[in-house]
């Protein structure tokens, strides 16, 4: 019964865990993006 | 620690090539700190990044962040000394922050507070003291927590790369590295955190996967299962067995530390989710991060089992190192095991970016312990007490300085602790100082009306009974007497982890009893000093 509920967890946390870093990287860096544009905004409105 | 050691360390694949990757990594996090440092205007935009983080790159610093190099060598540590067994923490992690996520339990209250900091929670719900204390507890538990961060960090390295511990370039590069850490997190604050955070994200998710594809490849899952279960038998799979090392009773601490408190009482954690830009990605954040907090388990407990199968089946040489035949020869610390491993599996170029990324998740960690203690000094101690004279640049001025000063302080702490405890288990003590009242406050505080400053107060100070858990300090007291001889326990009355859900069960109990003995007066709403 361990062995299976190991093996299952191992290899299904794994697969979606590298689905999921693609897809984090990828929208991450979009808010990434986003975190900047805000904060350069910030910026000028205490610049004006 | 002798020839062999220095012989089976110089084996490694770590070239001149990875060293120049090293290098390159890691110059880019100080222009990183160096770049965002004009951002930083008040402390909501140095401590919060401006609220202004979104989800998916919530989701990327969170596991930036915890999935550090002091969580893969002591996870490790607990797959090479447990087997499969130690995949119940994983478990438990997963289970839990999924179940935070979908609840939105403790965290989202306190993302609608509009706090930075869980003492000003404190302040906000309760009083003045209680922040205090709390902010002071917080500190003591969390400094005392990374004081052997370095000292671990500086194992990794050495069993990668190769490089003598004896010689005068580790500690030269440990110093390096913690004045990397230093210089981009004073500069820049949770913006610097952030960025570094995302980029070591995408370069040790990456890496982890391919580590552990190359692991599978070389020495195969079945090979592996079945060398476990020969060599540790029942014990190696079942959390519960008799000689697992861990019991029913750490696997329910297990849910609570590993689980629970590392994703909503851990300050650093709960730091993300107060700078998310709304409560509904915080829930979000969490229920996806639950996956990266369980893999943040999985894979270096998996990894520290390939070098146990690995070191039993194929290295004689670091067979003799670790389990000498001869009972009476000195035996290498267990930390180096996973590293070892690595540094002779792993080919040159990906070894030099696992690296790279390890080592910026050890500066990454310490990055956002060094600004969550200083900048909870700051808010939660200092600042109440100078009350409106406490202006945002001496604010953010003190907690620069303040990041030094811990810094300076964990540099001393790993060179003078000595104490027999797995890292992980020394973490979840020192950790409970802090945590145990913390869970009291924050569940009482949000969901129950009748929860008083009182027995607030009583409950943080109880929390200090998790120190009772510690090796040297259960040796001190008599709770462990062990032979000095060999090393075995000869008697232990109650365990770390006993200790452990001891000391939560204190903390609730004299919360109760103090909000009921000693309730709050009616008063009127003064704003929180912020």
């Amino acid at each position: 019964m361990w062995q299976t509920l190991w093996t299952v967890l191992f290899f299904v946390s794994i697969t979606i865990f590298a689905g999921m870093s693609v897809w984090v990287s990828i929208a991450g860096y979009h808010d990434l993006k986003r975190l900047f544009k805000r904060l350069n905004e910030d910026q000028s409105e205490d610049g004006e | 620690m002798g020839t062999e050691f220095t012989e089976a360390l110089s084996r490694t694949n770590f070239s001149s090539f990875d060293w120049a990757i090293v290098v390159v990594y890691l110059s880019i996090s100080v222009v990183i700190g160096l770049f965002v440092k004009k951002y930083v205007r008040n402390m909501t935009t140095y401590l919060g990044a401006g609220r202004a983080i979104g989800t998916w790159l919530g989701v990327a610093t969170m596991t930036g962040t915890e999935m550090g190099l002091i969580t893969v060598m002591y996870n490790s540590q607990k797959g090479f000394k447990a087997g499969f067994a130690a995949f119940h923490i994983a478990l438990a992690a997963l289970i839990v922050t999924f179940i935070v996520g979908i609840t939105g339990f403790i965290v989202c209250r306190l993302r609608e507070m509009e706090v930075l900091t869980i003492p000003e929670f404190y302040e906000k719900r309760f009083d003045r003291k209680t922040r205090i204390l709390g902010g002071i507890m917080l500190t003591l538990g969390g400094i005392l927590n990374m004081g052997l961060f370095l000292k671990v960090g500086s194992m990794f390295i050495v069993g990668i790369t190769g490089l003598s511990q004896d010689s005068r370039a580790l500690p030269a590069v440990m110093t390096i590295l913690l004045v990397l850490v230093l210089v981009y997190t004073v500069l820049g604050g949770m913006i610097s955190v952030v960025v570094t955070d995302y980029i070591q994200f995408v370069v040790l998710s990456f890496g982890m996967v391919v580590t552990t594809l190359i692991c599978l490849n070389k020495m195969g899952w079945g090979e592996i299962m079945e060398t476990v279960q020969t060599l540790k038998g029942v014990s190696g799979m079942n959390p519960l067995a008799e000689g697992s090392g861990f019991g029913i009773s750490y696997v329910m601490w297990m849910f609570f530390t590993a689980g629970l408190v590392s994703c909503a009482i851990w300050p650093t954690a709960v730091a993300r989710a107060l700078a998310m830009e709304s409560t509904q990605a915080v829930k979000r954040q969490y229920m996806w991060s639950s996956i990266s907090f369980m893999i943040r388990f999985l894979i270096p407990s998996f990894w520290g089992i390939c070098a146990f199968v690995f070191i039993m089946t194929m290295a004689p040489d670091l067979k003799a190192l670790f389990f000498p035949a001869d009972p009476t020869a000195q035996v290498v610390d267990n930390l180096y095991a996973m590293p070892i491993f690595l540094g002779r599996i792993l080919p040159a170029g990906l070894i030099g970016i696992i690296t790279a990324a390890m080592i910026a998740a050890f500066m990454s960690t310490h990055d956002s312990y060094l600004l969550c203690w200083s900048s909870v000094i700051t808010q939660d101690v200092i600042a109440p007490i100078m009350g409106k004279n406490f202006s945002t640049a001496n604010r953010i001025k003190w907690t620069r300085i303040l990041i030094v000063v811990i810094g300076l302080y964990i540099l001393y702490w790993g060179l003078v602790y000595e104490g027999n405890d797995d890292i992980w288990d020394y973490m979840s003590v020192t950790g409970a100082i802090y945590f145990t009242g913390a869970f009291s406050l924050l569940v009482g505080g949000l969901y129950w009306k009748g929860a008083s400053s009182n027995g607030a107060f009583m409950a943080l100070l109880s929390g200090l009974t998790a120190i009772l858990g510690l090796d040297p300090v259960q040796r001190l007291v008599g709770l462990k007497v062990v032979d000095t001889d060999t090393g075995d326990i000869i008697r232990q009355t109650m365990t770390g982890d006993q200790i452990g859900l001891f000391t939560v069960a204190l903390t609730i109990v004299v919360f109760v009893l103090g909000s009921f003995i000693f309730p709050d007066k009616p008063k009127t709403i003064e704003p929180a000093a912020a």
